[in-house]
């Protein structure tokens, strides 16, 4: 069929606006990658676009050898790698026993569950709850009070129930007990939804803010993101020298930049490789009851 | 049927026990996540008594004496208050007007993308920002925004004066918008893409053989269909109107902008958290919610009119 010309014109903004609105997407990034590798005067008078000005490693040899930073980046990891981990865990063994027919209590404590989708608790009864159990100033506290998400969950149970329970009634046969239907049978058929909501537990912990925010006063145990909003502060705070007295190949600009990257590249880097998981995963979750 | 019949003849009681014995292990299973929901969920929900109370961090929630309706009718005569339930409700409007229409037009567009591969490209780089924490995103907005950023660079070439956007009153909600579309448009389009998938084909090639155009079928076919997902959407987005997200705002704030950017969750960190002020704070928060509830109930029945209710 032939293109009308109104329609002809109306492609032509529709690529062109896509394409201007995805590129400040990633621009913003490149930048700031650019700024990372640049020296400290062509930074400073904001030369730098895309391609580093005056190329020069100092500032990452200066970043990387921050111990506090590290600490934090430790700090960061291990909430990810521990948290998606304990996570995936709660999750899974809530959701199982919510998708199976014959359990007496699903509709119940699927409704308990809903409810506190619908009212949640003020900040300070919450925060009253985490400090009574001890857990101030503990590593713990960016894990445990975030362990199970209630969308993550539904989206594992409903990917349960998606499941034919024909393969049940043939793994009870054969004598297998619902622990092992669920590792063994059901887990490996659940790759592509938990590859999902494992990428969305990961960069909920990756990029966990509030949680530290409220329970950490102690800043040895702050994360990176915390150690990040530290920085844009006081900004000092990474420099730990006189920037005006020397002649140093970075500043706080630079060193800004790079932090930056430093706190968002691992996550992003994970992100493609699953991406062909969690379009799916995210949709299959989304409302069905 | 003779299993409904003997089913009846047994107690409630019996049919939970046997049920128990029976699918024990999914009992066992399901105990962390009860155990999760109960500490984490549930007793802060009910912790909001402190609300109605003098609560003394000593004396804990059994022992502060009971004021009942002092902290609400303090928090109704308080002119912070008023000030930061303006902001919050201001804000949050806003959101809904901008923010939420954002990834359905978006997803529309998408659509009329015929291209796989650009298609494909776009849409990655539109997920982008979900990735990004707020801390970044605020850092990256402060960085754009600054006196010798980008933004203003731009402005400079037409003669114009450079503005610290971020420290200005008048500026401080539109930056939240749009950041907050920045961050979130391209995410929020997997669900409406979703949809818009699933509309049988045929429907829009008996269209084009009437004679329909793009535009006639996106007005006639994909807005109708996608209507129940976006009004499910939008009253998930009712239920929590008030609740615009600690770290954005937190992250985009500062002292020059808190007169029109200092909202419910901001204050109550400050007030509650920092100073101590359990009570009155709790009181703010539990109001907070209230109104987002009645709000959702109203909707709700509004949207059940036409047949599509969350419940």
């Amino acid at each position: 069929m032939k293109k009308s010309w109104g329609e002809k014109c109306f492609q032509i903004f529709n690529y062109t606006f896509l394409t201007v609105v995805a590129a400040t997407m990633i621009l913003p990034l490149l930048q700031l990658l650019a700024v990372s590798f640049s020296s400290p005067i062509p930074a400073e008078s904001k030369k730098v676009f895309l391609f580093p000005v005056e190329f020069t490693l100092g500032t990452w040899k200066h970043l990387l050898q921050n111990e506090v930073l590290w600490r934090s980046f430790g700090v960061t990891i291990f909430i990810t790698v521990v948290g998606t981990i304990l996570s995936m865990l709660f999750t899974v063994l809530t959701a199982f026993p919510l998708s199976r027919r014959e359990f007496l209590l699903k509709k119940p404590i699927m409704f308990a569950i809903v409810i506190t989708m619908i009212f949640n608790a003020p900040m300070i009864p919450y925060f009253l709850t985490v400090r009574e159990l001890g857990l101030m100033d503990s590593i713990w506290a960016l894990i445990i009070p975030g362990l199970i998400s209630t969308f993550n969950m539904i989206i594992l149970r409903t990917f349960f129930m998606g499941i034919p329970s024909d393969i049940d009634d043939a793994a009870k046969i054969d004598g297998c007990n619902d622990f092992r239907l669920l590792f063994q049978i059901y887990l490996p058929l659940s790759k592509p939804v938990l590859a999902t909501i494992g990428l969305f537990y990961a960069v909920g912990y990756w990029n966990s803010f509030q949680a530290a925010v409220l329970f950490l006063r102690d800043q040895t145990l702050w994360p990176l993101q915390m150690r990040l909003r530290g920085f844009f502060e006081s900004p000092e705070a990474l420099a730990d020298v006189n920037l005006v007295m020397g002649d140093y190949d970075f500043n706080t600009i630079t060193l800004k930049a790079a932090t930056i990257i430093f706190a968002t590249v691992p996550i992003v880097l994970v992100y493609p490789f699953l991406q062909k998981y969690f379009v799916k995963g995210a949709v299959l979750g989304s409302l069905k009851e | 049927m003779n299993a409904d019949v003997i089913i009846k003849k047994k107690s409630l009681l019996r049919i939970y026990l046997e049920n128990i014995k029976k699918y024990w292990m999914l009992y066992i299973m399901i105990l962390p996540g009860v155990a999760f929901y109960i500490i984490f969920k549930y007793i802060p929900l009910f912790g909001s008594v402190i609300a109605f109370q003098d609560y003394q961090i000593f004396k804990g929630i059994l022992n502060s004496p009971w004021v009942w309706f002092e902290n609400f009718k303090f928090i109704f005569s308080y002119q912070d208050f008023y000030h930061v339930l303006r902001n919050t409700a201001i804000i949050a409007f806003y959101q809904l007007i901008f923010g939420f229409p954002a990834p359905i037009i978006l997803a529309l567009l998408f659509n009329e993308i015929r291209r796989m591969f650009f298609k494909r490209t776009v849409q990655t780089l539109f997920y982008l920002p979900h990735f990004l924490s707020w801390v970044v995103v605020g850092g990256i907005v402060f960085e754009l925004l600054a006196t010798g950023g980008i933004v203003n660079s731009i402005r400079g070439i037409f003669g114009a004066e450079p503005i610290l956007f971020i420290q200005e009153e008048n500026y401080f909600r539109t930056i939240v918008v749009i950041s907050g579309i920045w961050k979130g448009v391209g995410w929020g389009t997997i669900i409406y893409l979703a949809a818009i998938t699933a509309i049988n084909p045929s429907l829009y090639e008996a269209a084009v053989i009437d004679g329909a155009n793009r535009w006639k079928q996106i007005r006639y076919i994909t807005l109708p269909l996608l209507f129940p997902t976006i009004l499910v959407l939008f009253l998930l987005n009712i239920g929590n109107f008030l609740e615009l997200g600690f770290d954005q705002i937190f992250n985009l704030l500062t002292p020059m902008t808190y007169s029109v950017g200092d909202i419910i969750e901001t204050y109550v960190y400050r007030a509650g958290v920092l100073q101590g002020q359990f009570s009155v704070t709790t009181a703010i928060g539990l109001f907070q919610s209230i109104v987002g509830f009645i709000l959702l109930y109203i909707f709700n029945r509004l949207a059940r009119k036409s047949e599509q209710g969350l419940w």
